[in-house]
């Protein structure tokens, strides 16, 4: 149960949550350390977890990066990087049932409404559930040090998330060109999806010296048409190997300059497709391929 | 219908068809997009009008095409002015049909349409039966719950596929079922317009039939028709012309509804006059239709199914209130 419905409010909740947005994760009068997850519960971590299911792919990657590894008894379905770990299903709307067979002492969620019910479900069983939202480059020097302290090692947690926010900047420190390339970044086909403002990879993109063509769309991942592409005439394409090949079938797309003129890039689809320990790695992979491409 | 009104239908056709070309995230003049077709003017221009917005009218005006003329076979035949490929479970069926054969990985857009001219075929024998069981298909009513039944069994039966479906094809093919005209490349504008051509040309062929079908079963049947062999033409026909169109663009419903009625009210008479006309009006509505989901809500695109069902939900409780108050 979170601590604040325990508590009911008054000024100590307050210098609480208030300590503990601060710094996200910090002792309290225990000695156990209090979160606020993204759903805005207080959660306390009462001992190190032993027994983790992480649904999200990015908490997963973290959890392995701060050598958590043995600890985890479950993942989503879609987490590849960590074959041996126990699939659990989904992690959108995920089969509790199939969460509590693992017998874990924590379980990592990623914030969505979709997953509210899961949460409540899980704390009435006695988890301690903890849910964030990671979308943005900035969210994992957030969750790493939780995660961290989840297992008893808050340090190794921070160590990661610098590791990676810096090497994030060195590739943003490198030598730039005049203006910066302006990419379109093809995610999926029909309906055709690129990435917004809320996407950590027009971060990546805008450390690697380009520019996302529709850095002007808050969502993540907004939905545009083919002919608005046309109309503001990216420098380049960026798109996996699948999308790389849907653009080439498509004879609509021979409307975009950039694909007439050959520059559609092709990304590693397995590195840039989180945003978690690897983002560091993804910037330098796009700085590369945005350095290869000559631009009128 | 006199003389007057079909060339006021073509030329709103082709006007509908011009505008479309011109209109979108980037606007050209109608002299540009001349000089384009003819394959003038400067090549960006030129891959937006022949590359991009002609495949997707044609398409679109294709698919229209389709959907009024099956729409309008099949309220004749069954004397309901309600009958439509997408209220009555034929263009579920045909969906059923067609994502069946893209999780098998037969997306040839050749075979496509027959795959999907299967399932909208036993979507049909379906809904007549399960008419026929709750107590005929002359109340219109009745065929519309049976329709609105074999729908969600379709639906259901999608999500089923889907569910053991290679991880990706599943947004795509929910987007195709709400249906776009974005997939319009030559191959499918070709192999859809072949189809509808078929369909078409059965139905107006069989014209007469209908015209006699109209009497009645009982009075057509006195007058030498074979009514039972006649329906089920009908309904192949109807139903190949349903599978071509949901191949093509998804599922867009209400287009068989409204049409036909805009045909009637014009004055067109007897199921030639009706298939007709509802022919050129489906097409300019879709054409339309689409040209408002790719620029309405710029630099987003709605969901063509989602236009058309904002403009026939309304008409077709008008419709339901007049068949209901008879």
């Amino acid at each position: 149960m979170p601590l604040h419905r325990r508590l009911g409010g008054g000024p100590l909740l307050l210098a609480v949550c208030a300590l503990a947005v601060a710094c996200t994760s910090t002792a309290s009068d225990q000695g156990t350390p209090l979160v606020v997850d993204d759903f805005g519960d207080t959660v306390r971590l009462a001992a190190p977890a032993t027994r983790i299911v992480s649904l999200n792919p990015v908490t997963t990657e973290v959890l392995i990066a701060i050598g958590a590894r043995e600890r985890l008894v479950g993942r989503t379905h879609w987490d590849l990087g960590a074959a041996e770990v126990p699939d659990v299903g989904d992690g959108m709307q995920p089969n509790v049932e199939a969460i509590l067979a693992q017998r874990p002492d924590l379980v990592v969620l990623y914030e969505s409404p979709a997953n509210r019910g899961a949460v409540e479900r899980l704390r009435a069983a006695g988890i301690t559930t903890i849910a964030f939202r990671t979308d943005r480059v900035a969210d994992l020097a957030r969750v790493a040090p939780v995660l961290g302290a989840a297992v008893g090692d808050r340090p190794a947690g921070i160590t990661v998330a610098a590791a990676v926010r810096a090497t994030i900047d060195s590739v943003a420190a490198l030598p730039r060109r005049e203006r910066p390339v302006r990419a379109f970044w093809h995610i999926w086909d029909a309906p055709l999806l690129t990435i917004g403002r809320g996407s950590y990879l027009t971060e990546l993109l805008e450390a690697a010296g380009g520019r996302s063509l529709f850095d002007d769309l808050a969502a993540p991942s907004p939905q545009v048409t083919l002919e608005e592409i046309v109309r503001r005439d990216p420098d380049v394409i960026l798109a996996g190997p699948a999308g790389a090949e849907a653009i080439r079938r498509h004879p609509g797309w021979a409307a975009v300059r950039a694909v007439r003129e050959g520059r559609v890039l092709v990304v590693d689809t397995a590195l840039v497709g989180r945003p978690g320990v690897r983002m560091g790695e993804a910037a330098a992979h796009l700085r590369r391929l945005l350095d290869d491409v000559r631009v009128p | 219908m006199r003389r007057p009104v079909w060339i006021l239908l073509v030329a709103v056709a082709l006007a509908a068809m011009t505008l479309a070309l011109a209109a979108g995230a980037v606007p050209l003049p109608v002299g540009e997009v001349w000089r384009a077709l003819f394959g003038g003017g400067d090549v960006t221009t030129g891959a937006i009008v022949r590359g991009l917005r002609l495949p997707r009218v044609l398409l679109g005006f294709v698919v229209g095409t389709g959907l009024a003329a099956s729409g309008a076979a099949l309220q004749s035949t069954l004397r309901n002015a309600l009958a439509e490929p997408y209220l009555l479970g034929v263009s579920g069926g045909a969906a059923v049909g067609a994502v069946l054969s893209v999780v098998l990985g037969l997306t040839a857009p050749a075979l496509l349409p027959l795959s999907a001219f299967v399932g909208a075929a036993g979507a049909v024998v379906l809904v007549l039966g399960v008419a026929r069981a709750a107590g005929g298909r002359a109340d219109p009513r009745m065929l519309l719950m049976a329709g609105v039944v074999v729908g969600a069994f379709c639906t259901a039966a999608i999500m089923v596929a889907l569910a053991t479906a290679p991880e990706g094809t599943v947004r795509g093919a929910l987007w195709w079922m709400m249906g776009s005209l974005g997939d319009a490349r030559w191959s499918v504008v070709l192999w859809v317009s072949a189809y509808v051509l078929v369909g078409g040309a059965l139905l107006l062929w069989w014209g007469r039939d209908l015209d006699v079908l109209a009497l009645g079963e009982e009075a057509a049947a006195s007058l030498g028709l074979d009514v039972e062999r006649t329906t089920r033409r009908v309904f192949l026909a109807a139903s190949l012309l349903a599978a071509a169109t949901v191949a093509g663009a998804g599922l867009i419903g209400f287009v068989g509804l409204v049409v036909p009625a805009i045909a009637r009210a014009l004055g067109a008479r007897g199921a030639r006059a009706t298939i007709g006309a509802a022919a050129w009006l489906g097409g300019t509505l879709v054409v339309l239709a689409d040209l408002v989901a790719r620029t309405a809500l710029r630099p987003a695109e709605l969901p063509l199914g989602a236009v058309t069902a904002l403009v026939g939900v309304p008409f077709f409780l008008w419709r339901l209130r007049a068949a209901a108050a008879r």
